[in-house]
This record gives structure tokens, sequence and C-alpha cells, in this order.
């Protein structure tokens, strides 16, 4: 194959850039529960496969046969929804959200450590608000005033239980993250505070 | 006077919206009739919580009140859609204003909302909604295989009895797939605000008057806040309700019938008004749906109960 | 409790950026910074009784289906990753951009306003970007800081070329037309496309190390051939994507999973295709929009506290008591939504200014429709300013790990100023919009 001639200095791919599968493992901080939640965590992106798939089926149906389904959209944003809500606990665990690092970087060793524990900390105790708020709105989302059990629905015509679903769910994940940053916080608590070339980011 | 009470309300409608502005007009209003002791906060549509969620932060004490469309709530209870919108009960904002008022439809409201922590003040409505569609509708039989867009609520399963095909896509999604023609027509709005927005420009054959929709919007309010005003407060804003009913008809009927005379004026839309026998065709179809709906909770099967009786006491079914 | 409430509107406002501020150097995660601020100002402002407007928006941020079409696209990008296709495809494109310095580039500017056409919201088309044309500029040659450039700011315009979320949701706000603010925006959109192109150009051509230097040597015609085979599968994709969405088959985040089943037709058509990619393209899918989501999420929240706390009432006053003169009004407004870029996600800035500036712009005489445009490329603007920049952090994502968010940036700066230049005309020339 006939390559033009390039400026060496741009010609070799930087090493991280290789098409990887999927990032690194789950870090040690996270715990047992890190690697629960990465055992689950297929179910989920699967979801997204699945909410693709259904798109595609509506697309048939209404034009193919002229009758549009009534679910399919309800559906989709549902699987979509529980994604994202899972989504961040995934995220968490494998301490993949998005950080500035600009002070962070700048730090020492036992600084940083203490800035790991104390936004560990924080997070748990934010997540903690939620949860219990989260708790609150779902009492309204499964409960009639009376008491009964009902899941709120869509009120649509297909009327699916999803809004009522997807609340409890957030609840669960909520509580869930409540407990990966306290496991974050009690490690970093533990670990030795070492200087890492490139921090996190 | 001092202020005495500040209502941070919430309602269904944008900004921009005609309908949004009268009821900043009417918050006004309130503050004049009362001395400026209370003061109303119009906030609109999505700006606190999103619009099927006001209901639990009124409950909440995070919103202290809204002016939205009941049908919202069909999830919480199918009830409220059956209250919100009965398809084919109404022909005029004054025939459900009269049920609200007069015919048992405040108790019942307040026997659904109270329980839940809020209070229903009095209910308003924009009037009959226009169809939107892009091909020619002029009865029932038009309606067979027409793809089209109906939000939830009572609406969605009236048009899937009347043999049409309704799709369930967000009202986000609505201008881009009339105009593609992923979708035939589309339950929307008022004939004025269809008319602004753009949609005639796309889908040339609307349906006026409207023969499917008459959303009720219910204006209330916590329950602890208004149990803890003096009476004087209470009936002025009872009656300052009353008063926006007739205001939000009026005004937006005469936008309506502005923008239908743009319309005819400038060509190139058709509007198709049905016949009676038309109309009257739909409207058994819609209220065989009814039951339908009363079927699935015990409080859908109360609003049906009040609802017929109260229609048959009037000769209207 | 801590009375937050005393502070008023003003220094609570002004408390907020602070924090924000603050709270985002310490190193925590973004999305979990944003929350954490509409918790302190709930519990300060309202006590504990308001939080559960929090997980209220949460829930509607997450369930809201104009969202649906961000992990499609980015599945599409895991998908087209793992296969051979965007390979071959930048190969192929060098084939005719290879004449031109910076060719490569430029086509990807190119490639980015056709997805721009398939998509109304952005996320999805930077994430693709940055896994397929960022690494092929990088191996061609191209100069970090342009190529990082290129990808973000080209992957912005979805929001900026037809269809567009932020035109229709100001469509719904203003009671305008919709299609009117669609084509008014087609030409804006491609003016801004155009000066990304001039100035990758000028950049190709003066600066040193910047572009591969134009290929000069004859490709024999087989090769020509092979190459030209690279095109095909994912030309097929998108004529697909645009034909579901211009041909009325499919609503446009539907033709989103048009392109995923595309995509994927495509690897099995190569051979490339197996379960396991399938797997691991999706759980890609499943990390890289939980961080997109959650951090709108915590934007959304902030905005309806902010609201809570009689934010709407102050925004509109500060305003209307600025001047009396309508531009000088509109240039403070503009002023008000990029300050808000450096620190909101759009559905943030668009749910909090929307609502009172289409009051104001309405009295003021001026047509909505214009300005619906200039909200628009404002908004392109928000996703790359720093240091809350939606794009940036969307690319970062995926980008390899030793571009850092601070490389990012830089690289951003000559786009953010070629935004405000666009956006500056469309003041100055209103007549752009074809209005
Ligand atoms: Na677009
Ligand atoms: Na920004």
């Amino acid at each position: 194959m006939a390559v033009s001639p390039v400026d060496p200095t741009h010609n070799d791919i930087p090493a991280s850039i290789v098409p990887d599968a999927l990032p690194e493992q789950v870090p040690e901080v996270s715990g047992l529960m890190g690697h629960a939640v990465d055992k689950v965590s297929s179910v989920f992106a699967y979801g997204f496969i699945l909410a693709m798939g259904i798109l595609i089926f509506e697309i048939f149906m209404r034009h193919v046969f002229n009758s549009p389904t009534l679910w399919v959209h309800e559906t989709t944003t549902f699987l979509s929804a529980i994604g994202f809500v899972f989504g961040g606990l995934y995220c968490a665990a494998r301490d993949k959200h998005i950080r500035v690092v600009i002070f962070y970087d700048i730090v020492g060793p036992k600084m940083r450590k203490s800035l790991d524990v104390a936004i560990s900390i924080v997070c748990m105790t934010a997540s903690g608000f939620f949860a219990w708020a989260a708790w609150l709105m779902v009492k309204r989302a499964t409960l009639t005033p009376t008491g009964d059990i009902h899941f709120e629905t869509t009120g649509s015509a297909f009327n699916a239980p999803y809004p009522g679903i997807l609340k409890l769910f957030l609840l669960v994940i909520l509580i869930l993250l409540v407990v990966q940053f306290l496991i974050h916080a009690i490690n970093y608590v533990r670990k030795t505070p070492v200087m890492s070339a490139t921090a996190k980011e | 006077n001092a202020q005495e009470f500040t209502l941070k309300m919430q309602s269904s409608d944008s900004a921009g919206v005609p309908n949004f502005e009268l009821e900043q007009d009417w918050a006004k209003r309130v503050g004049v009739m009362t001395g400026g002791r209370v003061e109303v906060e119009m906030l609109p549509v999505n700006s606190i919580v999103e619009h099927a969620e006001t209901q639990d932060a009124i409950a909440a004490g995070i919103l202290d009140g809204h002016i939205t469309d009941t049908s919202y709530f069909s999830g919480k209870d199918p009830a409220f859609g059956l209250i919100a919108n009965p398809v084919g009960a109404w022909s005029a904002p004054s025939e459900m204003l009269r049920f609200v008022e007069y015919g048992g439809g405040k108790e019942l409201m307040n026997s659904l909302l109270n329980p839940r922590g809020l209070q229903f003040i009095g209910a308003v409505t924009p009037g009959l909604e226009a169809f939107v569609s892009s091909v020619p509708l002029d009865g029932v039989a038009d309606l067979k295989g027409l793809k089209m867009r109906a939000p939830e609520g009572m609406v969605q399963q009236v048009f899937a009895a009347a043999g049409a095909s309704p799709v369930n896509i967000p009202q986000s999604e609505v201008f881009t797939s009339l105009d593609k023609k992923v979708i035939d027509a589309a339950d929307a709005t008022v004939f004025s605000t269809n008319q602004a927005m753009g949609l005639h420009d796309i889908a040339k054959h609307p349906v006026y008057p409207g023969f499917h929709s008459m959303p009720m919007l219910e204006v209330s309010v916590n329950k602890t806040k208004w149990d803890s005003m003096p009476a004087d407060l209470q009936a002025i804003l009872e009656m300052s309700i009353r008063d926006l009913a007739h205001d939000m008809d009026a005004r937006l009927a005469m936008k309506d019938m502005e923008a239908v005379a743009a319309a005819r004026k400038d060509g190139g839309v058709t509007i198709h008004n049905w016949s009676a026998e038309e109309r009257a065709k739909f409207r058994q179809i819609a209220t065989s749906q009814w039951e339908k709906v009363a079927a699935r909770s015990e409080d859908a099967q109360r609003v049906y109960d009040t609802l017929v009786k109260y229609l048959t006491a009037q000769g209207m079914i | 409790m801590f009375e937050l409430q005393s502070l008023g509107i003003e220094y609570g406002t002004l408390a907020m950026f602070v924090l924000l501020l603050g709270f985002l150097l310490t190193g925590m995660p973004l999305a979990f910074v944003t929350l954490l601020i509409a918790l302190i100002f709930t519990l300060g402002w309202f006590g504990p009784m308001a939080v559960p407007l929090i997980t209220s928006r949460v829930f509607s941020f997450v369930s809201s289906f104009v969202f649906v079409s961000v992990p499609m696209f980015v599945m599409m990008a895991a998908i087209l990753d793992r296969s051979g296709i965007a390979r071959d495809l930048f190969d192929a494109m060098r084939l005719f951009g290879g004449r031109l310095k910076g060719g490569v580039a430029v086509q990807t500017i190119f490639v980015a306003v056709i997805l721009a056409a398939m998509s109304g919201i952005i996320g999805g088309e930077i994430v693709l970007l940055g896994m397929l044309a960022l690494p092929q500029m990088l191996r061609q040659g191209y100069d970090k800081n342009l190529a990082i450039g290129v990808v973000c700011a080209g992957g912005s315009l979805g929001t900026m070329v037809p269809p567009s979320i932020v035109l229709i949701i100001y469509g719904l706000t203003a009671n305008v037309s919709i299609g009117d603010l669609f084509t008014s925006a087609f030409i804006p959109g491609f003016m801004l496309a155009g000066f990304y192109v001039a100035y990758i150009l000028f950049r190709s051509y003066t600066g040193k190390n910047i572009a591969p230097p134009p290929k000069t040597e004859h490709i024999p015609r087989e090769e020509k051939l092979r190459l030209l085979k690279g095109l095909f599968l994912p030309m097929l994709v998108v004529f697909c994507v645009l034909g579901s969405i211009y041909g009325g088959i499919a609503s446009v985040t539907e033709a989103s999973a048009v392109g995923v089943a595309g995509v994927i037709a495509s690897t099995i058509v190569r051979r490339e295709f197996s379960l396991a990619m399938l797997k691991s393209a999706a759980l890609q899918t499943l990390s890289t929009c939980g961080m997109i989501v959650w951090i709108g999420i915590g934007a959304s929240a902030l905005v309806g506290v902010f609201n809570l706390m009689g934010g709407i009432k102050f925004v509109s006053a500060l305003i209307t008591g600025i001047s009396d003169d309508p531009t000088t009004i509109i240039l403070f407004m503009m002023l008000i939504l990029f300050i808000l870029g450096m620190f909101l996600d759009w559905v943030g800035i668009a749910l909090l200014t929307m609502p009172i500036f289409v009051p104001i712009v309405k009295d003021l005489g001026y047509d909505p429709i214009w300005f619906g445009v200039l909200f628009a490329m404002n908004m392109q603007v928000s996703f790359l300013s720093p240091p809350f920049g939606p794009a940036a952090f969307y690319l970062k994502s995926v980008a390899p790990p030793d571009i850092s968010l601070g490389d990012i940036f830089k690289s951003l700066l000559p786009f953010i100023c070629l935004q405000i230049l666009a956006v500056a005309l469309l003041i100055i020339f209103p007549g752009i919009t074809g209005r």
C-alpha cells in the first residue's frame, strides 16, 4: 500500500490508542461490591440492544403491517432510563465518572488521600439524602392514599407500571451508591498514600 | 395590608404560550383583589418539576399549587383520566364548567385530591382542541388506519376504538414526524396555537371546531396551606378561578376565530368541520370507552357513576 | 439548619456559582458536584422536605424520550470502533482529501455535518467521532489540538443543523413554528461548519506539523478500488438513516436505531460480528451513557432548585433593569448565556433561560425565530466552554487516557472564538437566518 511521507513525530499512534474492549478492571477500592455491580452490568447493557431491536420492530409494524404498537416508545424510554440510572452506579463502581483534576494533580500524596476520603464521604452523604427523598417519592408512586399497592403507570392506553418501577429502581440504586461510596471511603482510609504518576481523571 | 400568603403555582403551559399569559394576568388580579395579602407566582411548565410530577410536589409542600391538565395523573389513578377528559361528554366549555361547579364535579375532584394532600379550587379549560391532520378527515370512517399521535389518557384509547392507529411519540417529535409524514395526524392543542406553531404549514387539513378533546385544567393548592387561609381569601380565590375560566374561554376562542379567519384568507389550508351526525358517531364510540376506564379502579367507577348520573339528568345522554 | 434564605437571591446566586467552581476543582465527580450544590441549597433554603424535588427531576430527566438516541449513537460508535469499518473509511477518505493539506480534518467536519443531520442532540456524535475520527487523525499525523477541536466542535453541530432538539424545545416554549426555526438555522449551521473548515485549512497551510503533507504519489487503480470499498458500507448506513428520516419512514429517534442495526449488519457482512463484540459494545454504551446522563442530571436538578428560589423573577428583573436599549438587552442576554454555559448543561440553560428570555424578546419587537437560532448558536459555545464543557467531557470519556481535560479545553479555545464570531455575525446581520 502506498503510504505518503509523514512527519515522523506524528507517525506513531500513541500507545494508549488501541481499540480496547473495555476499560481496565474494577478498581481495588470498590471492593466486592464493585465486582458485584460489574457482574450484573451486562443485563442492563443488553437493555440498550433490546431497545434498539424493538424500535426497529415498531418501524416494521408501522410500515409493513400499518399497525403501530402502543408499547414500543414507552418501553424503549423505560429500558434506556433503567440503563442510565444503573450507568451512574456502574461508573461509580469503576471510578469512571468525569472529574476535573487540576488541583488534585498538583497536591501531595497525603493531601490526595484526604481528598479521596473526603469526596467519598461527601458523595455518600449526598446519596443518602437522595435515597431518603427517593423513598418519599416511591411511597407516593407505589401506594394509593388508602394504603393499597398500586404502581404508578404511564397513563396511556398501554398503561405499563414503568414510572412506579423506575422510581423504585432509582431508590435501590441510590442506596447501593451509599454503600459503594462507604466502601470507597473505608478503602481510601486504609490505603497508604502513594504518589501515582497520573492521577485519575 | 401586608402580604400573608405566597402561592408558587406551576402551569402546564410554556412561558411563550397565550394561555400562560392569561394565567399570569389572573395571578396579578388575585394580588389586586386581596389587597396584596395573597401573592401568586406563576411558573411555566417544567420549571420546578416535570408536568406529571406537580401533584407529588404540591403534596410534599415543594410547590403550593398548579394549573394543569388533570389527565397527566392518569397513571396515579385512571379516575383522573376519566374526569379530566371524558371524550364525547362536553361540546363546549360551559357544559364542563356547569358539571364541575354545580353537578358534583368539584366534590368529586376533592374526594380524589384531598387524600393526596391537595385542595381543588376550580377548573378552567382552553376549550375544544382542534385536530391537526395532513389528510382530509370528514368523518369517523376517515379515521380508519390513520397514523396519529395522541397523548396519555382517554384520548388515545378512544381513537384506537375508532379504528385509528395511535402512536405514542412524545410532543418533541410531533413536528418532525408530521412534517416527514411518519404520522398523518396529531392531537395537539387549540387552533390558534397550532397555527402559531406552524403545524398547519405541514398538515393542511385541520378539523375545526375539534371533536375529540377538551381538557380540564385543574387549579389546586396544597391542602394544609388552603386550610390555613381565612374564609375571605378562600372565597376570593374560588371566584377568581370562575372568572379565569370565562377569561380563558373567551380570549382563546377569539384568538381561534382570528386564526381561522387568517388561515381562510391565506388559502392553502382546508378547514374541515364535521357534521352533527359524524360528531355523534364519534361521541358514541367515545362513551363506550368510559366503562372500560371505569373498570380500572374504584375511584374511576365513582367518576363514571357521577358523570353518567349528571348527563342523564340533564338529558345529554 | 443553616439559613441560606437570608442571603437573598442575589448573593444566593453568587454563592451557588462560587460553590460550584470550588467543588469542581476538588476533583469530585462532576455529576455529584452539581447534585451536591442542588442538595445544599435545597436543604439550606427550604429544608429537608424539599429534597424530593431533586429525585423527581432525576426521574424526569432519565425518562425523557429525547435521550433515547444518545445510547444509540454511542452503541454505533462502540460497534464501529470494534470493527475495521472506521479505519477503512478514513483510509478511503484520504484518497479524496489526500491532495488537500488538512483534507481528512475537513472531511471529518463533513462527516460531522452528516451526523448532525441524522440526530437532534449532542453526546452520541462526539463519542462517535472521538472513538473513530480522533485516533485516525492522530494516526495519520494530525496535530493533537486541531484533531481534538475538530471532533468536539464538529460533534456539537447536532443541535445547530436541523433536526435540533434545542430548536424544538425553543419552538415549544416560544410558540413559534419549528419548521421556520429549522429553515432559519440551516445557513447559520453551515456557516459555522464553514468557519471550522476555513480554520482547519488556515492552520494546515500556515502551521508546521499541523497536518500530514498532501499525497503526491500515484495510487494504482486496484488500490483505489480496494480503498473505495471501505466507503460503501458506511455510506449505505448513512443512506438508510437519512433515508428513513427524510423518507418519512422513521422518527428521528427511531432512525438512530436504524443506524445501530445498519452498523451491526455491516459487521456481519464483513465477517467481523461476534456476540462477544456486541456485549463489549453494549457495556461501553452503559459506561459512557452513565457518565453523560449523570452530568446532565445534576444540572437539571440545580435549575429546578434555582427556579424555586425565585431565580426566574431575579434573572428577569436583572435583564429588564439593565437598560432601555434593546441591543444592550440582547447583548446582556448573550452574556448571561455565556456565563451559564460555563457552569451548566444545555438542558439546564434552556430550561432556565428560555421562559425568561422569550417574552422579553417578543416585547422588544425582535423576531423570535431569529432569536431561537441565536440561542442555538449560543448553546454551541456552552458545549465547549470550560470549566463545564459537556463536549469536552463526552470526548474525555472515550479519548486515550493521556489526553487530559486540560488538553481538550486548550484545544477548544480557537473553536470557541469561531463560535462567538458566528454569534456576533448573527446579531449584526440577522439576515443570515433568512428572516
Ligand atoms: Na441535527
Ligand atoms: Na460550557
